[in-house]
């Protein structure tokens, strides 16, 4: 009896051991280039090429940083957070009012709208195809190269997905408790845009973090979309330094180190959100 | 659902109205007019000859795009196939971990996923790099000779199916594991008395039960590495020769570099329609009801 507890133990902390052993390769495989990144970007000019690399042993500066920021990176960052926070904002009004009438409502045209969200999910994943579509015919219509170019484009990518997560949240809201709210006098508008988000707080917030993420990390639209430097957002300008300082290690990783912090601070509080936004529909209830 | 709100105004339509417009002006409006334009002579945005199928034609007999055709379908699957199998093996493996550990793996696991691709693929050619970079160093460490990463045709295709890996393994992992957490737990117990040891329950019990996880997640995934165009470009920028050159970077490159609009919307029509073929699979797979 108690050869077989030991065993037990034995093959349950072998076990753990294990998961402890992938968990620490994942985390090396995944947050290694960052780190390295990071280090590199802080090491004086004639360690960044040093052979061996240099680990440990060397005086952190951020001279980097300082050439980076006065190369008009600094404009960059803060185009790129208000093309983020107007996605937000746009992207959050139109998939309530969109996921609320889908959701709540029953006319003729609603399945083609619902199946048009559904199509558009995959697509605003990562799609190169729409890239030329979009040019050609933002460049006709005259729309491109303005500030509001990118917004427009953020938001519509992102738009699907923010819809599809919303929806999820809308369903979680009894419709009785908007039923009875009504009787109780609660006008429709405040329901829609007071009550509504309110309820389905979580499903507004991971709806908000995809635009994000999708706003902030796009490049191949925002690369031909817009041409003047001061519309220029973040991932493009990093792009650009990849001709534009050759080599130079230490700026390229400075300014990559300057785009990727902000999402790891913003992904580190609100995962839980992303993960649920991202398996909504891959399980059945 | 049933819905108890039927109403006879036009409150519904005119609340989804702004939405639609949006997504309609810049979704769906471009890819009419991308087809349109695909049929004529469009050099520097003016538009000459009417050519109907031409530019179809030499598409189709280009060998170039053949290849970066092709090239592309092998790189998309390998990498889609090496996401899924991995990420399902960690998936299945932290299956059993509840609370805090099985949370900070999967944000761990998604950080390749929100990381910009530019950023990433950028990183990765600096740890790549062959003299100097990081990866050869440890190499070294282990008495192995300098790998030519990235300037070394073959092995450069390789570069690239790991780094678009690299970024897809936590997707797959978190969706497969939420579908493994969706399996009722009387389920595994009722195959556990009927006698299943651990792979037949695996193979009987929990992979029929995942099959939505797994199908969404490998359409997502061979999706998104079939449009990708960031990483390849930033990795190996199509190089060296035409060894990493995919069909986007064909695409991009005929439309802002050469400015032949007309073919470069042939190409994108082209990608659109194999795009189309796994939406169609996607809205399929979801199986969602409103």
């Amino acid at each position: 009896m108690k050869s077989k507890i030991v065993n037990i133990n034995v093959s349950k902390s072998l076990r753990s051991l294990g998961l402890y052993i992938i968990f620490i390769v994942m985390a090396v495989v995944n947050l290694f280039p960052i780190l390295w990144s990071m280090l590199t970007s802080f090491k004086p000019i004639r360690d960044v090429l040093a052979y061996p690399p240099k680990i440990f042993n060397f005086m952190p500066s951020i001279e980097h940083y300082k050439e980076v920021f006065k190369n008009g990176f600094a404009h960059s960052v803060f185009i790129s957070i208000g093309y983020s926070a107007s996605s937000i904002l746009i992207g959050l009004v139109l998939g309530l009012l969109f996921a609320y009438s889908i959701k709540r409502f029953n006319y003729p045209g609603r399945m083609i709208m619902f199946y048009m969200v559904l199509c558009g999910i995959p697509l605003s994943l990562g799609s190169a195809a729409m890239v030329i579509p979009n040019y050609i015919y933002f460049t006709n219509i005259g729309m491109i190269d303005k500030w509001y170019t990118l917004v427009l484009i953020y938001t519509a990518y992102n738009l699907p997905m923010a819809i599809w997560i919303i929806m999820g949240g809308i369903e979680s809201v009894p419709i009785e408790v908007e039923e009875s709210m009504r009787i109780d006098g609660v006008s429709r508008g405040y329901l829609i845009f007071g009550m509504v988000p309110r309820l389905c707080l979580p499903a507004m917030a991971a709806a908000a973090l995809f635009i994000f993420i999708g706003a902030w990390n796009e490049y191949i639209a925002s690369s031909v979309m817009v041409n003047s430097t001061n519309l220029k957002p973040i991932q493009v300008s990093i792009y650009d330094y990849l001709g534009f300082y050759g080599r130079q290690w230490g700026p390229l990783t400075a300014s990559a180190t300057a785009a990727v912090v902000p999402t790891l601070i913003v992904f580190t509080f609100l995962g839980k959100l992303l993960i649920s936004g991202l398996t909504q529909g891959a399980v059945k209830e | 659902m049933i819905m108890r709100t039927i109403r006879k105004n036009y409150l519904g339509p005119l609340l989804a109205f702004p939405g639609f417009i949006v997504m309609f002006i810049i979704l769906i409006l471009p890819v009419g007019y991308t087809i349109f334009v695909s049929l004529f002579k469009c050099d520097y945005m003016q538009f000459t000859d009417f050519l109907w199928f031409d530019n179809y034609k030499s598409l189709l007999q280009d060998r170039e795009i053949i290849n970066a055709l092709l090239r592309t379908f092998y790189v998309t699957i390998i990498s889609a196939a090496i996401s899924m199998v991995v990420g399902m093996l960690l998936a299945v493996w932290i299956d059993k971990c509840t609370g805090l550990f099985s949370y900070s793996i999967q944000l761990v696991g998604l950080i390749p996923w929100v990381t910009s691709m530019v950023v990433g693929a950028l990183l990765w050619q600096w740890i790549m790099q062959k003299d100097l970079g990081l990866l050869n160093f440890v190499l070294g460490l282990f008495g192995i000779d300098r790998v030519d990463f990235l300037g070394n045709t073959t092995i450069a295709l390789y570069s690239l199916i790991f780094v678009m890996t690299w970024r897809t393994i936590g997707y797959s992992m978190v969706m497969i594991l939420a579908g493994l957490k969706g399996i009722p737990q009387t389920l595994l117990e009722a195959s556990g008395i009927d006698g299943c040891n651990r792979f037949q329950t695996f193979y009987h019990v929990k992979v029929p039960l995942l099959k939505t996880p797994l199908l969404i997640s490998s359409i997502v995934l061979t999706l998104s590495n079939f449009n990708n165009y960031v990483v390849p470009s930033a990795l190996t920028a199509g190089g060296p020769g035409t060894s990493t050159t995919v069909i986007t970077i064909i695409m991009y490159r005929m439309g802002f570099q050469y400015y032949n609009f007309g073919m470069a919307s042939a190409v994108a029509f082209l990608i659109f329609m194999i795009n189309l073929v796994m939406v169609v699979l996607y809205v399929k797979a979801v199986n969602y009801e409103i």
